[in-house]
C-alpha cells in the first residue's frame, strides 16, 4: 500500500511541477529548463526552515518558499524577455547549471553534496502528520489546489490574454494590453507552483539533495509537458502520472537489469523524438 | 532442562521439519544506480551479488531454498530510492535490500527502521551511514576511519603539509572533511585544498594549483577518473607524495607505471585468484572492488539466511538482522566482525609499486 | 611558471571548445535549428575512433573514419527528423525538444554498448610529455592545439574561398532568397549538419584521447561552446573560436582566484549577465 501512496504522492507533487512548467513553456512559449533549479530552491527553503533552531510551522515555511520562488522566477524569466527565443535557451540551460552549482557547493546552506536529511513531517494547525496515508493526502490537496488555480486562471481574462500573446504578441501589444506584465505574471504563477511542489517534496521525502533538482530533473520535466500535452490542465496531470509509472511498467517486462536501466532514458528519449515528430500536442494538450 | 540438551532437541526437531518443509524461494532485494554516471559502479555491485547467489543456488540454494535478487535502479538518486523501497516492501514483502551509495541510502534509512527491513551496505563511506539506522549495516569502515589510518601513517612519515584534492560530492566532501579535521589533530597543516566535478578527466589546473602551495603530499579523494588522474600527476613530475583511500585502488590506474610511489589506505577484500577467474569468464570483466564487496555482503547475508532456516525462523527483516549480530562473526572473502553498525575490517596501507598493488602493512580500524 | 602553464592548458582546451562552437555555429547560423544534438555526434567519434583503435587500426584512419561516420550521422539527423520536423510546420520549440530527445538517445545507446566506464584509448605515445620552455605538454595536447587551429583555418577558407562555402553563406543569409533562387536550402542544410558533424568529429576524438572517454561528458562543452558563439555574434566564425578560447582562458585562470567548484557556474553567471545587457554579442554581423 505504501507504494502505491508513495508513487500518487511523487505524481502529485510532479503534476504541480508540471502545471509550472506547462505555463512558462506551453502557454507562454518561453522554453525552460530551469524549472528543476526553482522547485530546489522551494525544497532547501522549507526544508530549512523546519529544521531550523527555532522551527517554523509548516505552512509559514512554505509561504515563505513560494515567495521565494515567485520572485526567482520572475527573476530567471526576465532575460526571455529581452532575449530572443534560442538565445534564451543557452541562458536557460545556464540558470539551471548555476543552480546545480550552489546547490551543491553552498554547503552552509543547502548541507551541500551530501543533501538535507532529518527534514521532519509537516504539521498543519499543531497536528503532526505522520503515516504515508496522511502525506499523501498533503501532496494530494496540493495538486488539487494547484490544478483549481490553474483551471480558474485559465477560464478568465488572464487565460485568454496568455493564449492570445501565444497567437500573436504584436497583435496583443498593440491591442493596448501590456505583454510584459502578462508574462511575468504567468512567470509568477508557475513559481509559486514549483514552491508549493519544493516544500511538500522535501517533507513528504525527508531528504533531499541536489540530484533531485538538476539538468535531468529538468529535462524530465519538459518530457512530462511534451507527453501529457501542453497548455492543458489534463495534459500536466497525465505527463507525470504516466511517466513516474513508465520504470514500474518496465520492470514488469522481462529485460535484464542491466539493460533495463538504460533503456528506460533511451525510451524517454524516443517519446521526445516521436511525440514530436507524430504528435506535438502530447497526448492531451494543444499544439506546441 | 540442560541447555545442550534443549539446544540439541531443537535442532533435531528443525532438521525434522526443514525436511519436510517445501522448499520456497527467498526474495531479497537491492536498490542501487543502474543508469546515470553512478552505473560505473552499480554495475560491479550487481555482478558480485549476482555472482555469489548464482553459486549458491548453484549447490541447492539454503538449505534447498533458491534465493533471488529482484534488482532496482535508483539512479544515484533519494527520491527513486525511496519509490523503490517502498514497492519492494509492499508488493513484494522483501526482509533485506543491497544498498549503496550514501544519498540514497541515508534517504531509506528512517523507513528501513520504521518498516524494519535490513539494509546491508557494501560501498557507501559516508559518516553518517554508521548511526542512520539500527537496520542499516556497513560492511566496509567509513571514511573517517580509513583517513585515520592514513593521517597515522603520514605522521609517522613526517609529512606536515597537505594539500587535498577532492570529489565535489558527497563521498569526496565527506573524506575532505574527515582530512581536514584529523591531520591538523596529529601535528600537520592544511596548505591547500581543490574540488573536481565527478566524472571530470581534466585535473591539470587544480593539480597546478595545488602543487603551487608547496605540499609534501597531496591526499586525493575521488571516486571516479583515477586513470587519467595518474597520468597528469606522472606528467607534472612531483615531488610530494601522493596519498588516498580505497577509492584509488582502480585497476587501470595500478597497471601504469605512472602510478609508481602512490599510497593509499585500503579495506583488504581480495578474491582468490580462481574466483576471480570464474569471474572474468562469466562477466568479462575484472572482480573490482565494488564486486568484491557485494560478494562478500551477499555470502553474509546467504550465512544469516542459512541461520535463519536452520532454526525455521520466518525470513523477516528483524530476525535478519538480529541474526546478523547474534552470528555477528563472518568469514566471507574476509573476516568480519560486527560489533556495532559497522564492521570492523583490516585496513592496509598499500603503495603502488610497478603495476602491483603492494601491502606494506595492516592496520585494524577501531 | 604555474601561470604560463594555466595559459597554455587553457589554449589547448580553448582550440578544442573552438572547434565545437564553429561548427555548432556553421548549423545555426544556416538551419536557424538549436542542435543540442550536435554534442551526441561529439561524443560518438571518439567512441567510434576507440573501437577502431582497439581493432588495432592505425590512428590517422580511426580519426578519418570517425568524421565520415559522423558526418553520415550528421546528414541522416537533418535529413530524417529536421527535415521531418520543418515539413510538419514545427516550431522552434518543437525541434529543440526533439533534439534533446535525440541526445539523450544517444548517449544511452552509447553507455549501453560501450558501458557507462570511463573508457581510455590504447595510444600508448599520446600520454609522453614533451617540455617546452617551463612547461609540459602530452602529444595528445600538441596535436590537440595543431589540429584545431587547421580545422579553424579550413572552415574560414571554406567559407569565404569555395563555392559550396558561399552558397552557405548565402543561404545563411536569406533563406527565403535562396530558396526561389534555386540555392536548393534544403539540401545545402544536410550538407552543413554533415560537415559541421565532420569538424567536430576531430576534438571528439582529441579531448577523449588527452582525458579518457565517457558517455554523458558532451553536453558541457557544447553549452561553453554555443555561449562562445553567441558571445562573438552568430555568424562570426573568428568571433566564436576566439571566444572559446576566451572562456577556456577564463576558467582557468579563475581557478587563482576563486575556489574551483564555481568556475563552471562563474562562466554561466557572467553569460547570464551579458545576456541582459548586450544580447547580440561582441562581434555580431549585420541583421
Amino acid at each position: 500500500m505504501d507504494f502505491l501512496l508513495s508513487y500518487l504522492a511523487l505524481a502529485s507533487i510532479y503534476v504541480m511541477l508540471g502545471l509550472s512548467t506547462n505555463l512558462l513553456v506551453g502557454i507562454v512559449g518561453i522554453f525552460s529548463v530551469s524549472q528543476a533549479a526553482v522547485f530546489g530552491v522551494g525544497a532547501y527553503i522549507v526544508g530549512h526552515f523546519l529544521m531550523a533552531a527555532a522551527p517554523m510551522p509548516f505552512l509559514a515555511a512554505l509561504a515563505i518558499a513560494m515567495l521565494c520562488c515567485i520572485t526567482l522566477n520572475i527573476l530567471v524569466t526576465l532575460p526571455s524577455l529581452r532575449v530572443s527565443g534560442d538565445y534564451f535557451v543557452v541562458t536557460s540551460f545556464g540558470i539551471q547549471l548555476l543552480a546545480t552549482a550552489v546547490f551543491t557547493n553552498w554547503t552552509a546552506g543547502t548541507g551541500g553534496a551530501s543533501g538535507m536529511p532529518g527534514i521532519p513531517p509537516p504539521d498543519l494547525f499543531g497536528y503532526q502528520l505522520q503515516s504515508t496515508w496522511q502525506l499523501m493526502a498533503l501532496c494530494m490537496a496540493g495538486m488539487l489546489l494547484a490544478c483549481l488555480c490553474f483551471w480558474l486562471v485559465m477560464r478568465a481574462p488572464f487565460g485568454r490574454l496568455l493564449r492570445a500573446i501565444r497567437e500573436d504578441e504584436r497583435a496583443v501589444a498593440a491591442a493596448g494590453k501590456s505583454v510584459l506584465r502578462a508574462k511575468v505574471s504567468a512567470a509568477a504563477l508557475a513559481g509559486a507552483f514549483a514552491g508549493l511542489a519544493g516544500g511538500i517534496y522535501a517533507t513528504f521525502l525527508s531528504f533531499i539533495d541536489p540530484s533531485s533538482f538538476d539538468l535531468d530533473a529538468s529535462i524530465l520535466l519538459l518530457t512530462m509537458v511534451v507527453v501529457g500535452g501542453a497548455r492543458t490542465l489534463a495534459g500536466s496531470i497525465a505527463g507525470p502520472f504516466l511517466l513516474l509509472a513508465l520504470p514500474q511498467i518496465l520492470t514488469l517486462l522481462d529485460i535484464p537489469t542491466t539493460f533495463a536501466a538504460t533503456a528506460r532514458q533511451l525510451i524517454y528519449g524516443l517519446l521526445l523524438i516521436a511525440f514530436m515528430l507524430f504528435r506535438p500536442q502530447g497526448l492531451l494538450g494543444e499544439r506546441l | 532442562m540442560h541447555p545442550g540438551l534443549r539446544y540439541g532437541l531443537a535442532l533435531l526437531a528443525s532438521l525434522v521439519t526443514a525436511g519436510t518443509a517445501a522448499a520456497e524461494t527467498i526474495h531479497l532485494g537491492a536498490v542501487i544506480p543502474l543508469t546515470g554516471p553512478a552505473a560505473v559502479v552499480g554495475n560491479q555491485e550487481l555482478r558480485g551479488i549476482q555472482f555469489a547467489i548464482e553459486s549458491a543456488n548453484a549447490k541447492g540454494g539454503v538449505h534447498g531454498n533458491k534465493v533471488d535478487v529482484q534488482f532496482e535502479d535508483n539512479q544515484a538518486k533519494a527520491d527513486q530510492a525511496v519509490l523503490l523501497f517502498n514497492k519492494l516492501v509492499d508488493l513484494q514483502h522483501i526482509p533485506m535490500m543491497f544498498v549503496g551509495y550514501s544519498g540514497p541510502t541515508l534517504a531509506m534509512a528512517p523507513l528501513a527502521t520504521r518498516k524494519q527491513v535490513l539494509l546491508v551496505n557494501a560501498g557507501a563511506q559516508a559518516d553518517k551511514l554508521s548511526t542512520a539506522s539500527p537496520y542499516l549495516v556497513n560492511t566496509l569502515p567509513s571514511t573517517s576511519d580509513e583517513v585515520k589510518v592514513m593521517v597515522k601513517y603520514l605522521a609517522e612519515q613526517g609529512k606536515k603539509k597537505a594539500a587535498v584534492l577532492y570529489e565535489n560530492d558527497a563521498p569526496g566532501i565527506g573524506g575532505r572533511d574527515d582530512f581536514v579535521d584529523l591531520f591538523p589533530k596529529s601535528g600537520g597543516t592544511i596548505v591547500a585544498q581543490e574540488p573536481v566535478q565527478f566524472g571530470q578527466t581534466d585535473y591539470r589546473p587544480a593539480l597546478l594549483k595545488l602543487s603551487a602551495a608547496k605540499p609534501d603530499v597531496l591526499y586525493v579523494v575521488i571516486t571516479a577518473g583515477m586513470p587519467s588522474l595518474v597520468q597528469q600527476l606522472h606528467e607534472m613530475k612531483p615531488d610530494f607524495l601522493v596519498a588516498g583511500s580505497t577509492f584509488m585502488a582502480d585497476p587501470a590506474a595500478i597497471a601504469d607505471p605512472a602510478s609508481n610511489g602512490i599510497v593509499h589506505t585500503q579495506v583488504q577484500i581480495d578474491a582468490p585468484p580462481d574466483l576471480a577467474a570464474a569471474f572474468r569468464k562469466r562477466y568479462g570483466a575484472d572482480m573490482d572492488f565494488f564486486a568484491r564487496q557485494y560478494y562478500n555482503a551477499a555470502q553474509i547475508t546467504l550465512t544469516v539466511l542459512d541461520r535463519l532456516v536452520a532454526e525455521n525462523k520466518p525470513i523477516t527483516g528483524k530476525n535478519m538482522h538480529d541474526a546478523l549480530f547474534q552470528i555477528h562473526k563472518f568469514q566471507g572473502l574476509i573476516p568480519m566482525e560486527f560489533n556495532s553498525n559497522t564492521a570492523t575490517v583490516p585496513i592496509g596501507i598499500n603503495e603502488m609499486k610497478d603495476g602491483k598493488d603492494v601491502t606494506l602493512r595492516q592496520v585494524t580500524a577501531q | 611558471m604555474i601561470l604560463l602553464q594555466l595559459l597554455i592548458n587553457g589554449l589547448v582546451t580553448g582550440c578544442a571548445l573552438g572547434v565545437v562552437a564553429i561548427s555548432f555555429a556553421l548549423v545555426y547560423s544556416t538551419t536557424r535549428i538549436f542542435h543540442v544534438a550536435h554534442a551526441g555526434v561529439y561524443t560518438l567519434a571518439g567512441y567510434i575512433a576507440w573501437l577502431l583503435l582497439s581493432h588495432g587500426v592505425p590512428e590517422v584512419i580511426a580519426l578519418a573514419a570517425a568524421a565520415l561516420v559522423c558526418a553520415a550521422t550528421g546528414a541522416l539527423i537533418q535529413h530524417q527528423l529536421y527535415a521531418r520536423l520543418e515539413r510538419r510546420g514545427a516550431t522552434h520549440l518543437v525541434v529543440l525538444i526533439a533534439s534533446l530527445g535525440l541526445l539523450a538517445v544517444m548517449q544511452n545507446i552509447i553507455a549501453a554498448v560501450f558501458s557507462p566506464n570511463i573508457l581510455q584509448f590504447p595510444v600508448p605515445w599520446a600520454n609522453r610529455t614533451v617540455a617546452l620552455g617551463g612547461i609540459a605538454l602530452t602529444y595528445a595536447q600538441l596535436l590537440t592545439v595543431l589540429i584545431c587551429l587547421a580545422a579553424y583555418a579550413g572552415v574560414v577558407w571554406f567559407a569565404h574561398f569555395t563555392a559550396l562555402g558561399k552558397r552557405i553563406r548565402a543561404v545563411a543569409s536569406n533563406p527565403f532568397l535562396a530558396q526561389i533562387t534555386r540555392l536548393q536550402p534544403n539540401t545545402v542544410y544536410v550538407y552543413v549538419v554533415a560537415i559541421a558533424s565532420a569538424i567536430v568529429a576531430l576534438p571528439g576524438v582529441l579531448v577523449p584521447l588527452d582525458l579518457g572517454l565517457q558517455p554523458y561528458g558532451g553536453i558541457t562543452p557544447l553549452l561553453t561552446a554555443t555561449i562562445a558563439m553567441i558571445a562573438g555574434g552568430v555568424g562570426s566564425i573568428s568571433g566564436a573560436f576566439l571566444l572559446s578560447i576566451v572562456i577556456a582562458e577564463l576558467q582557468n585562470l579563475s581557478l587563482l582566484a576563486i575556489p574551483g567548484e564555481w568556475s563552471i557556474g562563474i562562466t554561466f553567471f557572467i553569460f547570464v549577465i551579458f545576456m541582459l545587457f548586450r544580447p547580440t554579442g561582441l562581434f555580431s554581423t549585420a541583421r
